[in-house]
């Protein structure tokens, strides 16, 4: 009987600690110390034996008892301890709050990042301008014939405006702030559209400005691929063209390959391949003789760009109303 | 413009793939934007730029794609040149400036006919229905030379012939049948009763060749481009003609015109050409001289350029070399090319010419400029990330305010402001710019409610645009807007606003009531070292604040890193009764200025009772408790003398 006991309690140890799992630890209990269990059936055994070895065993039969209840209760611990037990990682989280920046926010942050590398500082500039700013000083006289007549909005014509493009931010640039300058700006502008999925009377452009002894053509294109390869990615194919535009001279545009047909011409490109990206040059001589810089001395170059349809490629949005009419979901 | 590929090989010989020639065009500045077929004809369509008035030809892309792959130009055939008809000058009346030449030639017994095939193709491949012999060619030469011109009938034109202005009010009825009122701005074409055409853009209906015409006077000019610009702007009228004239054009070209007019009607045996010309050109055009120093076009372009291969770029685009020397040039630019005014406009057609491709990508390796980033700038980008970080969301409305938020478009604690509006504005909801940002917002919120959201937390940074008397102002502004649909109180958005202000190091901000702020109930103003920086309160259920971003700038305390202090506070909670509608700010306020209180919070309040939870340190050793006891007094003290405040029992 006494050997009985020992070898179900040593038979319990191994099994116990062998165990994986809570649910067969509780197969073990069942098996021990259940109504039908092993120990319950060897103390029904114990009214079999001599009066003399009846307090013995029953002595031996509680100590077994509560070292399998112990070593139930320890494995059990240790199971949780090392993880085994069982775990449900799909439960549904219950998420702080982060709050999310507007998509164009985004992108004029990653462009600001690109150019700071650049040795570019950021800038601003009003948005109610004067006809001076705008236009006159930026080689766009009256009349002059890239002046659209119509496309302007006047807070009072014909001298106070809304700005129709971040060129005005250049020439307040080159009149304030002393060379060697670079300088990017992102900022709202405004047109005459009526208002459409493709237009809208505000819009944001992208716009930078060098002035320095020495710059050129070449580090204007340098500055541009380094911009496009780091934002658009190194694959891209870039074509970099003559393109007039009254600001600079020479005047250059810069095209990037459609991703949307991989240049095999389609709906977006007009079925060109190419999506015309952004302008640029030398700054007109005209310009930096009108803001007291001399051409034959100081050069510079500037660029500008849409940036409401780069921000809705990256984000998939058709329609441009959308960017600013609260239409988008932050999650 | 649309380029028939075989009229423009009639010109020049073209390269044998197509693609290579619109490449070349492409990187020189016309970009091919489509390309098409015309009964089995290839039209090529080129987006120009305005610069280049010698270009809306065909001629003109000729003579581009000659300097592009060094291929000489076949210039067509031209009538001999006809003597000046110096005696019937009186015949037109010129007294305006507006006119800078106009040639004029009779031409009698003209046959009125179908025209050839050969014009009607070219025609209908550009784009131009055909109407007849006369009028088709006075378009086939405009498309060919870029000069517009066009057939009077000699018999209907009348007496009294003049180019003047018209006077605001007189009426023209076009060939199209459409009735112009002209204003005192539109050059015209007149006879002594009527209105002939609108200078450069459209002829009238009655004085233009017909079936029936037998004799016409041929007319072919240049305009101020500035004033023929507006007209056609002002009355739409963006004809073949006009986008030609409001640009560019070289006054010589009326000339080319007209005698390949001439020659071809005689080539055709179409009319009897008169033996004189008329021809007025008061200021004669000379073609300019520009010099071109070497080293800067080095210096512009960056990178080295042959001389001989300047040179002969120059020589292709038919620039003249007058002057040469080891420094430089000086060039006489050709008489058609009124874009080219400066050395940086030579140095352009060489790097064009050359390519754009050849140009190295240089990453800019001069001196690094000083950061000149303003402050205001990296504040806003600051908050930004701020904002972003405590849970809210960045709007970015439009400038304007839309038709039926207009009512909530006043200024926030402004006195005397007034919103800014546009003059022309393309739709009601383009009419007014922001004078807050609090009805954009509020317009967003609400869209968020009724898509059943559970919270809205907005921001956005930008300007508001005011005007007070005859000033316009922008200011850069913080709004913030806050709703919950559960658990929403002032408690919760005045706690953004205390972790705002504690991200952005900004200390010392108090709050003051303003009771009622024209739209927001329980309103409030923020200040810090006491001047007002923003306005908050309540619209509703809705929460909202808003933060002049200037008012704020440079409050920002130097960031200081704090380590745990060696010795432990003691805490404990006090519990105090205030007469009601204390405020319970001002109460924290005082008791932190007590020593050895390390932090205070409002744990509890009941009716009139608030507890307050208290840590006691002391940074330098562990307190006893009669030092705490000694503190505890000082509050108990200060709290009755200055808020009539007791401990609860």
């Amino acid at each position: 009987m006494r050997e009985d006991i020992i070898n179900t309690k040593n038979q319990a140890f191994s099994e116990i600690t062998e165990a994986s799992d809570t649910a067969e630890l509780e197969n073990i209990r069942v098996t021990y110390l259940g109504r039908q269990g092993k120990i319950n059936s060897l103390t029904k055994e114990i009214k079999n034996l001599n009066a003399s070895e009846k307090g013995a065993a029953g002595k031996i039969i509680n100590e077994a008892k509560e070292t399998i209840e112990k070593l139930l209760a320890t494995q059990k611990n240790k199971l949780k301890q090392t993880g085994s037990e069982w775990f449900d990682p799909t439960i549904p989280g219950e998420k702080p709050k982060a709050g999310q920046l507007h998509p164009t926010t985004i992108v004029i942050n990653e462009m600001f990042e690109i150019f700071k590398h650049l040795g570019f500082s950021l800038m601003e500039g009003p948005e109610i301008e004067t006809d001076v700013y705008n236009f006159e000083k930026l080689n766009l006289p009256k009349d002059h014939p890239a002046r659209s007549l119509q496309d302007v909005l006047y807070i009072k014509e014909p001298d106070i405006l809304l700005r129709s493009h971040t060129s005005s931010v250049e020439t307040r640039a080159l009149g304030e702030l002393k060379p060697p300058f670079r300088i990017v700006v992102a900022g709202k502008c405004y047109r005459f559209e009526s208002v459409n999925a493709s237009n809208n009377a505000m819009f944001y452009q992208f716009q930078g400005v060098a002035l320095q002894k020495g710059l050129s053509m070449a580090d204007l294109k340098g500055t541009l691929y380094y911009f496009v390869k780091s934002f658009f990615g190194e694959k891209r194919k870039i074509r970099f063209r003559c393109k007039y535009y009254p600001e600079v001279e020479p005047g250059g545009g810069l095209d990037l390959d459609c991703p949307f047909c991989n240049q095999k011409g389609c709906s977006v490109c007009k079925g060109r391949g190419w999506l015309e990206m952004l302008g640029c040059g030398m700054i007109h001589p005209n310009i930096l003789k009108n803001m007291g810089h001399n051409p034959k001395e100081i050069s510079g170059f500037a660029f500008g760009m849409g940036l409401d349809r780069i921000v809705m490629d990256k984000f998939k949005i058709k329609d441009i109303r959308s960017l600013y009419n609260g239409d988008i979901i932050y999650k | 413009m649309r380029i028939p590929l075989n009229w423009l090989s009639e010109y020049v010989k073209l390269p044998k793939d197509r693609g290579e020639l619109t490449d070349k065009l492409t990187m020189a500045g016309h970009m091919l934007d489509k390309a098409d077929e015309v009964n089995g004809n290839i039209v090529i369509d080129l987006e120009l730029r305005g610069n280049r008035a010698d270009c809306y030809s065909i001629l003109g892309i000729a003579r581009e794609v000659s300097a592009l792959f060094r291929i000489p130009v076949k210039y067509p055939a031209v009538h001999p040149k006809l003597k000046e008809n110096k005696g019937s000058n009186t015949t037109l009346k010129i007294e305006t400036p507006l006119v800078r030449r106009v040639m004029m030639v009779e031409i009698n017994d003209i046959r009125i006919t179908d025209s050839p095939d050969w014009l009607k193709e070219k025609l209908i491949a550009y784009g131009l229905e055909s109407i007849n012999n006369i009028v088709d060619l006075t378009n086939f030469v405009m498309l060919e030379t870029g000069e517009p011109m066009h057939a009077f009938d000699l018999d209907k034109i009348g007496t009294g012939l003049e180019i003047r202005l018209a006077r605001g009010g007189e009426k023209m009825t076009t060939f199209l049948n459409k009735t112009l009122v002209l204003t005192s701005e539109d050059l015209v074409w007149a006879n002594k009763t009527d209105i002939l055409s609108v200078a450069g853009a459209i002829c009238g209906k009655n004085h233009s060749v017909s079936g029936e015409t037998k004799n016409i006077l041929l007319e072919a000019a240049s305009y101020d481009r500035a004033n023929i610009r507006k007209s056609i702007h002002n009355h739409n009228l963006f004809t073949d003609a006009g986008i030609r004239h409001e640009k560019d054009l070289d006054p010589n070209l009326v000339e080319n015109a007209v005698y390949r007019f001439l020659y071809l009607v005689e080539k055709n045996n179409w009319g009897k050409i008169n033996s004189s010309v008329y021809d007025y050109y008061p200021k004669l055009v000379k073609p300019l001289k520009i010099s071109l120093i070497f080293e800067r076009l080095i210096a512009l372009s960056g990178f080295s350029v042959d001389k001989e291969e300047i040179k002969e770029i120059l020589k292709w685009l038919n620039f003249e070399i007058s002057k040469k020397d080891s420094q430089g040039m000086e060039l006489i630019v050709p008489a058609y090319r009124t874009d080219v005014v400066l050395e940086e406009d030579v140095i352009e057609e060489v790097l064009r010419i050359q390519s754009y491709d050849k140009i190295p990508e240089q990453i800019l390796s001069l001196e690094i400029p000083k950061l000149v980033t303003p402050s205001y700038i990296n504040q806003e980008l600051a908050y930004k990330a701020h904002l972003s970080a405590i849970g809210f969301d960045e709007a970015i409305s439009s400038a304007f305010i839309k038709e039926n938020y207009l009512k909530y478009n006043k200024p926030l604690g402004g006195v005397g402001m007034e919103p800014v509006r546009v003059e022309n504005p393309p739709s009601p909801d383009a009419h007014e710019l922001r004078i807050n940002l609090f009805a954009n917002l509020l317009e967003y919120t609400q869209k968020v409610i009724n898509e059943r959201g559970v919270e809205v937390l907005f921001f956005e940074i930008g300007k508001t645009y005011s005007k007070k008397e005859s000033k316009y102002s922008e200011s850069r502004k913080l709004g913030l807007i806050y709703w919950a649909k559960d658990e929403n109180n002032f408690k919760k958005f005045k706690g953004f606003l205390d972790g705002f202000f504690a991200k952005a190091n900004i200390s010392q901000v108090r709050y003051v009531n303003l009771g009622r702020d024209l739209d927001l109930i329980n309103s409030y103003q923020i200040l810090i070292d006491k001047l007002p920086v923003g306005i908050g309160g309540q619209f509703g259920n809705i929460y909202y604040a808003e933060i002049d971003l200037d008012g704020v700038l440079g409050k920002e305390q130097k960031q200081v890193a704090r380590l745990w202090p060696k010795y432990p506070p003691q805490i404990e909670d006090i519990t105090l009764q205030f007469p009601s509608r204390t405020m319970i700010g001002d109460i924290i306020n005082e008791m932190a200025k007590i020593k050895f209180i390390s932090d205070i919070k409002l744990a509890e309040t009941y009716k009139d009772s608030h507890t307050f939870r208290i840590w006691y340190q002391d940074p330098d050793k562990t307190l006893t408790d009669k030092e705490v006891e000694a503190v505890r007094n000082k509050i108990l003290e200060v709290i009755k003398r200055k808020f009539g405040g007791t401990v609860k029992d």
